[in-house]
Parts: C-alpha cells; sequence; structure tokens
C-alpha cells in the first residue's frame, strides 16, 4: 500500500499541516497533462472575492483555472485564455 | 499577482530555458486584460532593462544555476519595494532586490544556517510567514518531493535563515539500477494518498480559516491494469518486469551504431513487454494540507 510508503513528517517546531488531502474540481481530480509536474497557485483571479487555483504545467506551458465556488468548492477547470487559444509560458521545452 | 499596475492580475512564470542563445531562464510575465484573458508572455527585465538572469556558476555544471526557474515575488528585506526571490535547477535560490526604478540585474544566493540554501533540485521558494514571528520564512518543494521550511531567524528587515526542516518526507522511488526491492506501482489513481516527487508548493489561506494552509503540486505515474488482471497478478508482473529492466540496464549498452541499435530493439521490446499488463499514465495532482 502506498499509504505505508508515504510518511507525513511534522516538524517538531514549525508549521504544522493536517494530512494532505487531493484537491477537486468539477467532481474529478485536479490534474494536469502528461508529463506531470503540477505547479499550484491561489489568487483571486476573477476578482469576485473567492479564491481561485490556478495551475501551471510542463506540457506546452499552459495553465488550468479552477474558479472557486465559496465553501471549499471548486468549478471544472478551463484554460487560462490568451488571444485566441490557451495563454503559454514559452521555453518550458 | 499584480505587475503592471493596473489593477488587473498578470501572471509571473518561471521557464526551463530559453532557445536559441546561451542556456537561462527567465522569468516572463502575461499581462492579465479586463476582458480576462492574457497578453503574450515577456520577460521580466531589470532596472537597467534587460531581462533578469540568473547568475551562472562556474565549471561545466555552472549552467544549472541558471536554468529551470520558479519565482517568488516578496519584499524579503521589508524596504517598501518588492523583491524576487528564485529557485533553479540545482536546488538554490537566487535574490534579486527590488527598489524605486526596479529589480537590481545582479542576484545574490540565499543562505541557511551559514550556507547556500540548498533543497535536492528544482528549487521552488515560497514565502509566508509561517511560523507567525513576522517575519517571512521559505519554504520549498523539490525534484525528490520532499517540501522543507527553513524559518527565518532574523527579522522582517533583516532576513536570517535556519537550517532546513522537512516538513513532507516524499514517498520512495525505485531506482531501476539499484539493488532495491521494486516499489508497488499505484493501480488506479485512487491508490494515491500523498504527494509523489517533484513537489511545487503555495502558501495562502484556501480554505479561508484565518490560518496558512499549503498546497502541493506533484508528478506521478498511474497505472491501470489490462485484460482484468487483479491487482496482486498485477503487481507481481510488474515486480518482476522491474527487475528484468534493472538487469538490462545494469548491461553495457555498447558502443557503435549496431551496439546503439540492438539498445534500443531491446529497450522497446521491453516496454511492450510491460504494456501487455499495464498502460502508464504520467500527470501531477494538487494535494492540500490544511494548517493548523
Amino acid at each position: 500500500m502506498l499509504t505505508l510508503l508515504t510518511l507525513l513528517a511534522a516538524a517538531p517546531q514549525g508549521p504544522q499541516f493536517e494530512p494532505p488531502v487531493r484537491m477537486q474540481a468539477g467532481g474529478s481530480y485536479v490534474k494536469v497533462e502528461a508529463p506531470g509536474y503540477a505547479c499550484p497557485s491561489w489568487h483571486d483571479v476573477d476578482g469576485d472575492g473567492k479564491g481561485d487555483l490556478v495551475v501551471g504545467q510542463f506540457r506546452d506551458g499552459k495553465m488550468r483555472l479552477f474558479k472557486g465556488q465559496g465553501g471549499g468548492v471548486l468549478a471544472a477547470g478551463e484554460w487560462l485564455r490568451g488571444d485566441k487559444a490557451a495563454a503559454v509560458v514559452p521555453d518550458v521545452w | 499577482m499584480e505587475l503592471t499596475g493596473d489593477g488587473i492580475a498578470d501572471v509571473l512564470s518561471g521557464t526551463y530555458s530559453r532557445k536559441g542563445k546561451d542556456m537561462a531562464g527567465l522569468l516572463y510575465v502575461l499581462p492579465g486584460r479586463k476582458d480576462g484573458t492574457f497578453g503574450k508572455a515577456e520577460p521580466l527585465k531589470a532596472a537597467n532593462g534587460e531581462p533578469l538572469v540568473l547568475p551562472q556558476g562556474e565549471g561545466e555544471n555552472g549552467v544549472v544555476d541558471r536554468i529551470c526557474t520558479r519565482q517568488w515575488l516578496c519584499d524579503l528585506d521589508g524596504d517598501g519595494s518588492n523583491d524576487l526571490v528564485v529557485g533553479n535547477f540545482r536546488g538554490t535560490f537566487a535574490w534579486f532586490r527590488g527598489g524605486k526604478d526596479g529589480f537590481a540585474p545582479a542576484a545574490s544566493w540565499l543562505q541557511a544556517d551559514d550556507k547556500p540554501m540548498t533543497v535536492a533540485h528544482h528549487g521552488d521558494p515560497c514565502l509566508a510567514d509561517l511560523d507567525g514571528d513576522g517575519d517571512l520564512d521559505l519554504v520549498s518543494g523539490s525534484s525528490d518531493g520532499d517540501v522543507v521550511w527553513f524559518a527565518n531567524a532574523g527579522s522582517r528587515t533583516a532576513p536570517k535563515f535556519a537550517a532546513a526542516k522537512t516538513i513532507l518526507v516524499a514517498p520512495p522511488r525505485t531506482n531501476v539500477v539499484d539493488d532495491g526491492e521494486p516499489q508497488p506501482i499505484a493501480l488506479g489513481e485512487d491508490h494515491f494518498r500523498a504527494p509523489g516527487s517533484d513537489t511545487r508548493v503555495f502558501v495562502a489561506d484556501v480554505d479561508g480559516d484565518g490560518k496558512l494552509d499549503l498546497l502541493v503540486g506533484d508528478s506521478v505515474t498511474a497505472y491501470t491494469a489490462k485484460g482484468g488482471l487483479a491487482e496482486a497478478d498485477v503487481q507481481a508482473k510488474h515486480a518482476a518486469w522491474s527487475k528484468k529492466q534493472r538487469a538490462f540496464f545494469q548491461q553495457p549498452s555498447g558502443d557503435g551504431d549496431d551496439a546503439q541499435r540492438k539498445w534500443q530493439e531491446g529497450y522497446e521490446a521491453l516496454e511492450k513487454e510491460r504494456d501487455a499488463f499495464v498502460t502508464e499514465e504520467r500527470t501531477g495532482y494538487v494535494w492540500l494540507l490544511r494548517g493548523k
């Protein structure tokens, strides 16, 4: 069991956190395209007073926005948009 | 974050490396627009008008100091101007000081416990007052998946970081060429219980309870059994296959085109053998660790 192989170490002094919970949005786990490398950030992107989750990924340098609905609920993801298609960060290879 | 002064959130991102010139992971700004879209990415520049580039170390591997960037914007020294802390492939952290005219073009390397501040690889800085003492601590993910915390033992205006403490230990990974027993594979995405490797972190009060939470992104490989095989059977097959794979990689590949071709054929045959009983998906999830 991977549960047994994963150890969460709480530092004796310093920040203390609850065990990790995988985030979901729109009824599915928040995940990125292959080969992975999910890079999260939290910001009120749409200015509605609720925090939103933005997740960058390696493939094509794209970012997916999961709008916060309040109460810890996230809407299904949508790509951050550029001029005509998804906004992209260059130089990710 | 807001960088362009128009009150609309922008995107600031690190990169792996620019192409066509000497390798360097530039930082890019995608300006936010009123309609919710983002403009074309432009390099973030220093006060002298040149793109911000991390200093390069000496020697053949010095380039790893300036690629695979990941940044955090904050007023680290409390002087009223935003600074940039930037991680890199090596796992160290550069500090570009900000001033009234912008960012200094040269950076210094952050120290922790009077030594270069370092994580395994892929420095991933996120600065926040995690211990509630009024200054900015640094937390970072890493390539091996550990999440580490560097307490700021200095002050709001004179940061001084303590030695690293690991706050999240990554699960063990099988090295295909070592002698350890193969690790069980994750059959189906519900098997994951904690972040995997290549962690990226972000600190914010996500659940709105007034305490700082930790978001962790990762990279994992998820597997799906083929042909209705039971999980135990798949694990046994994969363990046997892993040992075969290890033996393959422990053999010298040889020199010359023929040897390389044979090695490639052998590698592809191995992959095909595994594909007969399981499919592989590389992905990454986002985890929330609520602050206590």
